[in-house]
């Protein structure tokens, strides 16, 4: 696979869980060789270490393309 | 309904009224008065007049509350409902199920319209309708920047799913121009890269401040839309066209935002049960491998090579056997053959050699026989030459008394010249030599 290629840090969270999924799966069909399924639990591994990183780093990053953002959070208003 | 024989209790009278009148539906156009609108009641009273009547009316607070619409003196509305009775006072009353301010009914009848021409036009199809991403990389939002929306959408991003990046595209959503601006918002989030779903939001509001969201412009603006739009449009009893061509519904803004993306403590969950299944499956992977390499391990070819060779040396030993039995019968077959042949060989061969034996016999006797004649021949031929011969040799003159002298052992001595005295010359006599020595040595003369 081409996308093998890219580092898991450089993949976008949604990519690398869907590539880890799919390693999963290939893994658990149990007809990979031995060599292929260390391959693949190798980049299964990074892929998770990748997204648990990404995850636990995350900070909402708000970006306004049109229009200037309130900067009051708001924090006091009530639910919808 | 049959005639009763018994008077009814007025409950059960009233019952009866109570039921009666629920169970017709209408649609009433009218002016509000005597508006009651009290912070703790459950209830919203008023009335609704025209000319020449009054109908008391009745709406429930949280019905009042999502209609968007304001319940003020003199204002005209169109309400629809049923008829109801409060037995406890024997007063007949309108229920409210829903209101709208009068003179929306022209723009509902073409909001409708055009819902049907979108429709007609497949707009709204499900087939249209695209998943949105399970994990998206930049969320658009196309809004009011300021708000209760915008902020609702943030919190509840924020909270879920802050691995997404919020695009904002902080529009004009009410009044004159909303439409364009709706639309050009929700252009520059589809052109912009990365951006994988939108928000359309808005919070709640009157059914004319919801027009925009009834345009074509902006209902085709979301059909073109190059990613899923997802609605949030804070206005519950209507649903406006946007929502109807959107890829998916929310009822409010919050609600947008949580459709758009998973929780993040879900996601987590999620992850760690990915981990486990892929430590157990390279786990069940390798012992399987492992239990296959043993198992051949196992095999007695494994344990011994001899096993491996055993069979094929078995077949060499039979083969073997089988040489050392099978050459001495064929030679013995052989040696047969070979005296059967020479047998053979032997009587053909005499058969051969008989008929030339008695050719050659035959030629010898002839040839013996020819010898003998030709000899007898010769002979006869020969003495009678012998007899000439004899005639003529000088034997034969000297048997007449002639001699002849030689030079010692050397030719005929012809002149007396040729010698001197004291020589040795031999002589010839008729029978029988003498040697002599020349005494003298004279000439005739």
């Amino acid at each position: 696979m081409a996308d093998e290629v890219v580092a898991p840090a450089d993949m976008t969270f949604g990519a690398a869980l869907a590539e880890l999924e799919q390693i999963v799966r290939a893994l658990e069909t149990g007809q990979l060789e031995l060599e292929e399924s260390l391959a693949r639990y190798e980049r299964g591994v990074a892929l998770l270490t990748a997204c648990q990183k990404k995850l636990s780093e995350a900070r909402q990053k708000v970006t306004a393309l049109i229009g200037e953002l309130e900067s009051d959070e708001g924090e006091g208003e009530g639910a919808s | 309904m049959a005639a009763r024989d018994q008077a009814l209790s007025v409950s059960d009278a009233m019952a009866l009224a109570k039921g009666a009148l629920e169970s017709v539906r209408l649609r009433v156009m009218g002016e509000v008065s005597e508006a009651t609108i009290k912070p703790g009641y459950k209830a919203i009273y008023f009335s609704l007049k025209d000319g020449s009547a009054v109908m008391p009316c009745l709406m429930w607070r949280d019905s009042y509350d999502a209609s968007g619409v304001a319940l003020e003196d003199g204002r005209l509305v169109e309400v629809s409902g049923n008829f109801t009775a409060y037995v406890p006072k024997g007063r007949m009353q309108f229920q409210v199920r829903s209101v709208t301010a009068a003179g929306e009914g022209m723009l509902r009848l073409e909001v409708a319209r055009l819902a049907r021409t979108l429709e007609a036009e497949g707009l709204m199809a499900g087939s249209r309708k695209r998943a949105l991403p399970g994990h998206p990389t930049r969320i658009g939002v196309v809004t009011s920047p300021r708000g209760k929306a915008i902020h609702d959408i943030l919190r509840t991003l924020g909270r879920r799913y802050p691995l997404a990046e919020v695009v904002v595209a902080g529009v004009q959503v009410e009044g004159e121009g909303a439409a364009r601006e709706i639309v050009r918002g929700l252009a520059t989030l589809g052109a912009e890269p990365g951006v994988d779903v939108i928000i359309l939001g808005r919070g709640g509001g009157s059914y004319e401040d919801l027009m925009p969201f009834n345009a074509e412009e902006v209902a085709r603006a979301v059909a073109a839309s190059p990613v899923p739009v997802v609605t949030g449009i804070g206005h519950e009893p209507d649903t406006s066209i946007a929502d109807m061509v959107a890829d998916l519904r929310a009822s409010t803004p919050t609600a947008a935002a949580e459709a758009v993306a998973p929780d993040v403590a879900e996601v987590s969950r999620a992850l760690a049960a990915q981990s486990v299944r892929l430590g157990r499956a390279l786990t069940h992977r390798v012992a399987d491998l492992e239990h296959r390499v043993r198992s051949i391990a196992d095999r007695p070819i494994m344990a011994s090579c001899d096993a491996l060779f055993a069979t094929r040396a078995q077949t060499l030993d039979m083969l073997a056997s089988g040489l050392e039995r099978g050459i001495p019968a064929l030679l013995d077959r052989r040696a047969e053959a070979l005296v059967r042949a020479r047998a053979a060989l032997l009587r053909v061969g005499a058969r051969l050699v008989e008929p030339s034996e008695a050719a050659v016999s035959r030629g010898v006797e002839r040839t013996v026989l020819v010898g003998q004649q030709l000899l007898e021949r010769n002979e006869q031929a020969v003495g009678r030459t012998a007899a000439r011969l004899d005639d003529l040799s000088p034997l034969a003159i000297l048997g007449r008394g002639y001699a002849v002298c030689y030079e010692c052992e050397g030719p005929i001595l012809r002149s007396a010249k040729s010698v001197s005295p004291g020589d040795r010359v031999d002589v010839r006599l008729a029978e029988g030599w003498l040697g002599c020595i020349v005494e003298t040595v004279g000439s005739e003369d």
